[in-house]
């Protein structure tokens, strides 16, 4: 990228509002195909109307319906902490986009413990959870704030130790690293290389692990017990409206859009497509990444229509007797192939 | 228990463990048994069906009350033989066959008292719950005879027969006709008489 | 000892230290407004973290007075009350009580009414268990098998719209037979009318519609290891349980009792010509009821096929009096509605109206073992359960 002399805050300032502005676009469009496709596994239409055909506005009128609806704050709430929970929440969920490359030299900022400061910082959106659970004053939020706390500690572990491996195999913690790793070629065939995807390449375990823990620490069924609406009608949830539960919603697709991206970065290639040059990729890497991540939400939004929720002491004993061995076995097959060959 | 093919049909049945029981009588019409017993007698009587006349299954117990003035609807045939009471009746019968018996005790109006079943029959609480509620009777030795139904405000016991209904207060009781007249203009009345005759007063009804 | 103020004991001995703190239970209301308790129930819960100490259930947010009501109208102006009990399967209410004035007045039914009686008690079976099972799932987390049932299930409701003119309150019964099918005006009052046209071919294409959808949620939803893993071992009723409380229907079947009103009550439909199997299981829990009805389903759709191969021609009603006044007596008659054992005790004075009426209803009794089962269980599990029972509100409440 051509350097500006400008000062750092600001260009730095300028790539954020930049990744948060196609981050929003992104949901936006995540959240009408989550809208479409549920429909049609349901053998319905979705939206039709709103903005002429396809309904490709609706997401956009629900916006604008959220931001026009009273502000209520309980009285019995915890007024500070419970205006501040769905910013928190969404903070974290936002602060991954910083280190997701979307093109051989474009990202936010390529920090060197890529991998690190995102398992960090996406694991504050457990926290906004828990406060909205506790500051509501209201019972069921509170079962459903204490539960989705207790399940996303557990599936923590998971999505760490999956992403270990993946580390070992790439040699590096950064994530413009792991891609350029996942595009140098594993083998050769005449003269021609040919690279794998991580998932292709050793990693199948730890990417049907990280779907899975992805799937819990975004409170997405099969483990969406914490907003179990049959329940506890809507959970930690339950006391916002208007904006805050705006961006509660928000906030959730959001997630479901970081993790997809990580999955598509760590695990499919991110931006990288065989077979493209270097300077191609700077044009087409963000398409190509925005394709994987469509991919990935369109398994998450199927698996939502299709299943039911399991049961908070099933869902953490599949974590801790079944998700951490794999992933643990898995950093030890990693690392005595990567020694081996 | 008898195996005399008397037990096949209701009437034999009845009058076995009528006998068994030390009923006062019983009765088989309209293929309904019924078994009057006292009320002394009232557990044990439960308890023999359940566990020598093998009819376990605890189908409802409810209540009559014969009165013979009533407050609402037509009150009762023989108004001057009727015996004013409250009929206690419990059906027990059978899980896997066709037999049954209705087990009634009458108690006075004014010392309307019964032996709980819950010690027999679990699934009697709710039933004892809903019957004292309604009728005003006392089950002794029920372990929660709090208001299952009504508000825990509400007064009265709305089953009994004095026990005016709310809505006939504010249109009175038109009487045993099919089709109550529409409370308002002549418009609306003259349809009725003129065109209303096919669909809703074919077979039976008074016909306007 | 000491007391820990008041939230522990501490016990200290030469085997060391241990302290036993005081919790206290939580009381949550569930309900009366709730998504997933079928109406208006409220379940007073004392629940320790997330297990339940103590489960009382708060009825009577649904009470209509249906008996007192039922002592200021005729016979036929009840049979309007009385299909609205259990709103899911509205005709198989009234069959009970209509029969039991037939049998009180001495009048036979003619004999093509009862089997469309018959027909149409089978078709709200389907669509009563249809409802069930996919409404379970949903309670469950899965959103998508309600969509898929319902959808086959719009066939059942036209079916018995064409047929009735209504799809939940049919008020189809008369005493004798059943209603002349919708007509109207001057003209028609002298020929009588009878079913659709159409009809035995609309009947079939529904059929033919249900059982697609109980394939698609034998594959969706009965195979699914997470429905598995919710709903079996949850909510065990026992089968003496069974019986002391007067649980009926696919709920008892599902425990092991094989009592099947349509087999054992001879003389209220013509069952006996029909091969049908009563299916029954042996758990007693969620999975089993789930699974008892979804066979039962299938085993309808064989009574329904065979049923419209057999239907005699003669008229809709037998003969009856203009005045329907029935001789005094009592009866009590019971039949197999969808929930369970449905019978109403009819007390007559003579008359035109009756002199009382209890309706024995099937969730009554189904859910008043709720407080039993559910002591000791999760709240998901205790979703799991009330959904299982497949009750509503008006059937509890009448």
């Amino acid at each position: 990228m051509i350097a500006f002399a400008v000062p750092f805050a600001l260009w730095l300032t300028a790539k954020l509002l930049v990744a948060l502005g196609l981050m929003l676009g992104v949901v936006l469009v995540v959240i009408w195909m989550e809208l479409k496709w549920s429909a049609h596994i349901q053998s319905r239409v979705g939206p039709w109307y709103v903005g002429g055909r396809w309904g490709w506005a609706h997401p956009l009128a629900e916006a604008l319906k959220f931001l026009q609806k009273e502000d209520l704050v309980p009285d019995d709430a915890d007024d500070k902490v419970f205006r501040l929970a769905p910013y928190v929440m969404l903070a974290g969920t936002i602060a991954t986009f910083v280190v997701i490359p979307i093109g051989p030299s474009v990202v936010a900022r390529d920090l060197d413990i890529g991998i690190f400061y995102l398992l960090a910082v996406s694991s504050l959106s457990t926290l906004g959870v828990l406060m909205a659970g506790w500051s509501s004053g209201n019972k069921y939020s509170l079962i459903g704030g204490i539960r989705a706390g207790a399940q996303l500690i557990a599936y923590e572990l998971p999505l760490v130790l999956a992403l270990v491996a993946v580390a070992v195999q790439a040699g590096t913690l950064s994530l413009t690293g792991i891609v350029a790793a996942q595009a140098t070629p594993l083998f050769h065939i005449g003269s021609t290389g040919i690279s794998l995807p991580f998932v292709l390449s050793g990693q199948i375990i730890g990417f049907v692990v990280f779907i899975i823990a992805s799937l819990a620490e975004l409170n997405r069924t099969p483990f969406d017990l914490p907003m179990a609406e049959s329940e506890l009608t809507m959970g930690y949830v339950t006391e916002y409206s208007g904006l805050r539960f705006s961006m509660f919603f928000l906030g959730e697709y959001a997630g479901m859009v970081s993790m997809a991206a990580v999955v598509s970065t760590v695990y499919l290639g991110g931006y990288w497509l065989p077979g493209l040059s270097n300077d191609l990729l700077d044009w087409l890497g963000p398409f190509v990444l925005v394709g994987k991540i469509f991919f990935i939400v369109f398994l998450f939004i199927w698996f939502r229509w299709t299943w039911p929720r399991i049961r908070e002491d099933q869902l953490q004993q599949l974590a801790w007797k079944w998700l951490i061995p794999l992933t643990l076995f898995n950093i030890v097959a990693t690392a005595t192939l990567k020694v081996v060959f | 228990m008898t195996d005399s093919p008397s037990e096949n049909t209701p009437e034999g049945f009845a009058a076995d463990f009528a006998a068994e029981i030390g009923a006062e009588r019983w009765t088989a019409d309209n293929d309904t048994v019924h078994v009057y017993v006292t009320r002394d007698k009232w557990v044990a009587a439960a308890t023999a069906a359940r566990d020598e006349a093998g009819l376990g299954f605890f189908s409802f117990l409810s209540a009559v009350d014969w009165a013979k003035e009533v407050a609402v609807g037509e009150p009762a045939d023989d108004v001057d033989n009727l015996v004013e009471r409250y009929e206690v009746l419990c059906r027990l019968s059978s899980a896997t066959e066709a037999s049954a018996i209705i087990l009634a005790t009458s108690l006075d109006k004014d010392d309307a008292w019964l032996d709980s079943l819950t010690s027999v029959y679990a699934g009697a609480a709710w039933h004892e719950r809903e019957t004292a509620e309604m009728f005003g009777i006392e089950f002794r030795g029920h372990p929660n005879l709090i208001h299952l139904y009504l508000p825990d405000s509400f007064e009265g016991h709305p089953l009994r027969k004095s026990f005016a209904l709310g809505a006939r207060e504010v249109k009175p009781w038109p009487g045993t006709v099919d089709v109550e007249e529409l409370p308002s203009t002549t418009n609306v009345e003259a349809a009725a008489l003129s065109g209303d005759d096919t669909a809703q007063s074919a077979p039976e009804g008074e016909g306007s | 000892m000491t007391q820990l103020d008041g939230r522990g004991i501490v016990e200290v001995s030469d085997g060391g230290v241990s302290v036993e703190l005081k919790g206290e239970t939580m009381t949550l209301n569930i309900g009366p407004q709730h998504p997933s308790t079928h109406g208006v129930l409220r379940l007073v819960a004392e629940v320790d973290g997330e297990r339940i100490a103590k489960l009382e259930p708060a009825i009577g947010y649904m009470h209509r007075g249906k008996e007192k009501l039922a002592e200021v109208r005729t016979y036929a102006q009840i049979t309007a009350l009385i299909n609205r009990i259990d709103w899911v399967s509205g005709f198989a209410n009234e069959v009970a009580f209509i029969r039991a004035v037939e049998q009180l007045m001495g009048v036979e039914p003619a004999p093509r009414a009862q089997m469309i009686r018959l027909i149409l008690t089978e078709l709200t079976r389907i669509s009563n268990h249809l409802v069930f099972a996919s409404s379970y799932p949903l309670e469950l987390g899965a959103f998508t098998p309600l969509m898929w049932a319902f959808r086959e299930r719009e066939h059942i409701m036209d079916v018995i719209e064409s047929a009735t003119g209504g799809r939940f309150h049919p008020n189809f019964n008369r005493v004798g037979g059943v209603k002349p099918a919708a007509g109207g005006g001057k003209t028609q009052k002298k020929v009588s009318l009878d079913l659709p046209a159409g009809f035995y071919a609309a009947v079939e294409n529904a059929m033919d519609r249900a059982e697609l959808a109980c394939d698609e949620l034998d594959d969706l939803v009965t195979g699914n290891e997470m429905i598995q893993m919710r709903a079996k071992g949850v909510g065990i009723i026992s089968y003496d349980d069974v019986i002391a409380y007067g649980i009926s229907g696919p709920n008892a079947r599902a425990s092991g009792v094989p009592t099947d009103l349509r087999k054992l009550e001879t003389g209220l439909l013509p069952y006996e010509g029909i091969d049908f199997d009563v299916i029954t299981r042996e758990n007693g829990d969620a999975f089993d009821r789930y699974l008892v009805r979804i066979l039962e389903i299938r085993e309808s759709i064989k009574i329904v096929r065979q049923a419209i191969g057999s239907v005699p021609d003669g008229p809709l009603q037998a003969k009856v009096p203009r005045v329907l006044k029935v001789p005094p007596g009592s009866i009590y008659v019971r039949a197999e509605n969808p929930k369970g054992e449905m019978g109403y005790y009819i007390v007559s004075q003579g008359g035109r109206i009756p002199y009382r009426v209890k309706i024995r209803s099937a969730s009554f009794s189904n859910i008043s073992i709720l407080s039993k089962v559910a002591v000791g269980q999760l709240i998901p599990d205790l979703v799991a359960t009330m959904g299982s029972l497949d009750f509503v509100l008006g059937d509890v409440d009448r």
